[in-house]
């Protein structure tokens, strides 16, 4: 990553290749919140954050994020901020002022979109924020253009002053690849803000504050030009071809394969797209006038053939349009290879044959489970759920008299069997806004938040039950780390991105400060005492709080590395063969073995903590050294 | 030069990345095209993951389903779900016999199949199927973490790669960290020595 070595050839990732393209760049500054499939980016800068002498966090959230690389640049420093698609809609306002207002130092921002949400509650196509906001975008297709668009983003950030998108979708974020590495720009600009642009005081109010919108769109206009002649856009054009692709960003190697696969190289026009807005409208034209009918890949919405079909009215009405859009590809979701074979041959009108495996897969598909998601095995989280259940069973009657409102970390989970216990989750910090309105209405619930999460955006959302005395539960579900996203150190972890150690925010303090009165800390791992202390809160007036903390176990674990856990065992002469370890608790450690009817605990899953040995009633779990 | 393709299969925690990254780091070292594509869902541990490897010249990051040269299954179910979906007619299945049980199986909710069922289908599309308990191999090594390396020593004992044992130990030396390699390199003998005891599946048939 900081090899000092121009023209070698590495393995790297899209996400790793982006930093890489802003080390070289000569980047001061970087700032993230880690969200998949983008965490890597924010993971990889951790590591070479001190060494290449720059400044890397992760932020409370994305906007925070933006803002503070937005403040650098205004100094004339170039910085990149990264998040997952559905961040940018939490960084959406600064980053609609930094377009507005402009950039100095260059500023790039990289929206990680995951078309068929692989990890993500929805697939939003962050291309039309970009559009909406005079933004211009870029999409790479594999880990080279990740990294060689990079380098080239920044330069377009200062010809420009505008703040640039590059935009990934989870195909080239998580790619590897053959990367030829460039060199390292030493940039050694002093600090120094700039007056005569943003200050209102020195470039007068009216100036800097009115009238804005034209200068952004005159700045795309220029920029629309430039792009018809931009290495980012290439057109593969004979004149001789009927049939032409615009193939924009990863899609365009699903068009590749498919030109070769189906030996049709010579008869499709190509234009590989790198730039999404504005679009390069010269050669685009030049692609319809051409041709009789063209194709546009794209994931996931039909963003480009939109604007290519208004277009295609003016330059050659009569070209025939494939896309997502005349139903010829999904309207949703990732693209696949086998699609952009069918719909390039069936436009040559050329005969694929039928795919072969379907009936040995549906049998596979019957016969093999789905693997639903559970947290890991000893997950803090998977006793917090348990105790709750309990506790709300113990004091409400029955389980369902309480909406489970949950929220965005492995914690999420909640809903999952055999614990099942969790109504609804939305985007982060929701569970605390949402269950205020059941309240207010007569319907209870509770807010079921993970301490990464609260940081981020429930703070506000706290702050208000307690305005307006609204009678509300929180557990949050305190595992030390932003985990899902892998581990991630968050406000109250006590240290920074780059390992150095730094005060620890408090979570109870917080809620003190802002007036609950009713706050509870229990350990998650003794599931009695987690327990009362629930049915504590639920029996209390107003805003109550219970923390249920335990570091995550997979932390843990990679704390104590090499030295593994002692794992827990089943003594099977007590062991009377009920499930209940099984289906109440459903560790994935445990498992049930047919023959001896007994339950049995797989060692080199187990990571000892030690609950299911408080699940069993009779006594049977117990640990190695015992 | 020909197109390599392998898939790897297996669950979230059992260092299927690692084994992926030393085959493309030697691939590159040696000169090659390496494109990967990986696909993990939300949680650190316990969900499937797959890995597509391609070495030579190629685009996209997927492999197309039936056009695999070999899998590699790090765990029985998850072998035969991508198996059958991406071997090519007569590709090389490595199979690990592992079964981690999902929540559903844990639960009660669903029966793991039996191993026979589950290696029969994988039977519809190749012949060539070689069962290693590698897990037990990777004890024996010293830690069933290892169970990757055991894995990838079988791979490399076959003739699908575009280079052999060797070329991959010299990598594993660069890669892992020395107090990681005796270990490491352990697993990665036992994995070889498994699959050429398996040797009707060496050769391409």
């Amino acid at each position: 990553m900081i090899l000092d070595a121009p023209g070698t050839t590495v393995l790297l990732m899209g996400n790793e290749a982006i930093v890489r393209g802003a080390l070289e760049a000569g980047i001061r500054i970087a700032a993230s919140y880690p969200g998949t499939p983008a965490s890597e980016i924010g993971n990889t800068f951790s590591e070479v954050a001190k060494e290449m002498g720059i400044h890397f966090e992760w932020s409370t959230n994305e906007k925070v994020a933006f803002e503070v690389v937005y403040g650098a640049s205004m100094c004339n420093q170039r910085g990149m901020v990264s998040m997952k698609h559905v961040g940018l809609n939490v960084a959406l306002d600064i980053m609609e002022m930094a377009a507005l207002r402009g950039v100095k130092g260059g500023l790039v921002f990289v929206s990680a979109d995951d078309p068929s949400q692989h990890s993500s509650g929805q697939e939003q196509d962050q291309r039309w924020l970009a559009k909406q906001n005079c933004v211009p975008a870029l999409e790479p297709s594999d880990p080279q253009d990740a990294k060689d668009f990079t380098v080239y983003a920044y330069e377009l950030s200062e010809k420009y002053q505008l703040p640039v998108m590059l935009r990934t979708v989870t195909r080239v974020s998580h790619m590897r690849s053959n990367v030829k590495l460039g060199k390292f720009q030493k940039l050694d600009r002093d600090a120094k803000f700039d007056f005569k642009q943003f200050s209102y005081v020195v470039a007068g109010f009216d100036k800097l504050f009115y009238g804005r919108e034209k200068e952004a769109n005159e700045k795309i206009a220029k920029i629309k030009v430039e792009f018809d002649s931009s290495p980012l856009n290439k057109l593969v054009m004979t004149g001789e071809e009927r049939v032409g692709v615009i193939a924009t960003g990863q899609t365009y190697n699903y068009v590749m394969d498919a030109l070769i696969k189906l030996g049709v190289k010579n008869k499709v026009a190509v234009l590989k797209l790198g730039t999404s807005n504005p679009l390069p409208e010269g050669l685009i034209s030049m692609l319809l006038k051409g041709v009789d009918k063209v194709l546009v890949t794209e994931e996931p919405d039909p963003f480009v053939e939109l604007h290519v079909k208004a277009l295609a009215k003016d330059i050659n009405p009569r070209v025939e349009l494939y896309g997502r859009m005349n139903g010829k590809l999904p309207g949703e979701g990732e693209l696949m290879p086998l699609m952009v074979d069918g719909v390039i041959a069936e436009m040559l009108g050329e005969k694929i044959p039928p795919y072969p495996r379907a009936d040995v897969e549906k049998e596979a598909k019957d016969m093999i489970f789905g693997r639903m998601l559970t947290v890991c095995a000893g997950c803090p989280h998977r006793p917090s759920i348990y105790a709750l259940k309990r506790a709300v069973k113990a004091v409400k009657g029955d389980i369902h008299k309480v909406i489970i409102n949950g929220d965005i970390g492995c914690y999420g989970l909640a809903w999952a069997p055999p614990m099942s216990y969790e109504d609804t989750y939305f985007c982060m910090g929701a569970s605390l806004g949402v269950s205020q309105g059941m309240s207010q209405v007569g319907v209870d619930s509770i807010a079921w938040i993970g301490d990464g999460t609260f940081f981020h955006a429930a703070i506000p959302a706290l702050m208000n039950a307690v305005q307006t005395k609204t009678n509300i539960k929180v557990v949050v579900a305190d595992n030390g780390v932003t985990a899902m996203t892998g581990f991630q150190p968050n406000p109250q972890s006590g240290k920074m991105a780059t390992g150095e150690s730094t005060k620890s925010v408090s979570i109870e303090a917080i809620a003190k400060a802002v007036g609950v009165e009713h706050v509870e800390v229990t350990d998650a791992y003794d599931t009695k005492a987690t327990e009362t202390a629930f049915k504590r809160m639920l029996k209390t007036e107003g805003v109550a709080m219970v923390i249920s903390r335990r570091v995550c176990a997979t932390e843990a674990i990679r704390r104590m590395r090499p030295k593994r856990p002692v794992p827990y065992e089943v003594d099977e002469s007590k062991c009377v063969g009920c499930k209940l370890c099984l289906s109440t608790f459903g560790c994935p450690g445990l498992s049930f073995d047919e023959e001896k009817k007994k339950a049995s605990i797989d060692p080199t899953i187990c990571m000892g903590c030690g609950v299911c040995a408080q699940v069993c009633n009779v006594s049977c779990i117990h640990g190695r050294d015992e | 030069m020909k197109t390599t393709r392998v898939v790897i299969a297996g669950v979230g925690g059992q260092g299927t990345l690692l084994a992926t990254r030393l085959i493309a780091e030697t691939a590159i070292k040696q000169g090659l095209n390496v494109r990967i594509g990986e696909t993990y869902g939300m949680a650190q541990r316990g969900g499937p993951v797959m890995g597509h490897i391609q070495i030579g010249k190629v685009y996209s990051p997927q492999i197309r389903p039936g056009e695999a040269d070999a899998l590699l299954g790090f765990e029985l179910a998850e072998a035969t779900r991508r198996g059958v979906t991406f071997l090519k007619e007569g590709g090389l299945a490595i199979v690990n016999s592992k079964k981690i049980p999902p929540v559903e199986v844990i639960s009660g909710m669903r029966k793991y199949p039996e191993e026979k069922e589950l290696i029969s289908l994988l039977h519809e599309v190749t012949s060539r199927v070689a069962v290693i308990d590698a897990t037990s191999l990777a004890e024996k090594a010293g830690d069933p973490i290892a169970t990757n390396m055991v894995m990838l020593g079988a791979l490399a004992a076959s003739d699908v790669l575009p280079f052999g044992e060797k070329e991959i130990t010299a990598m594993m030396k660069e890669s892992i960290p020395a107090r990681f390699l005796e270990l490491n390199t352990k697993a990665f003998k036992l994995g070889s020595e498994a699959l050429k005891e398996e040797n009707i599946f060496m050769k391409n048939q």
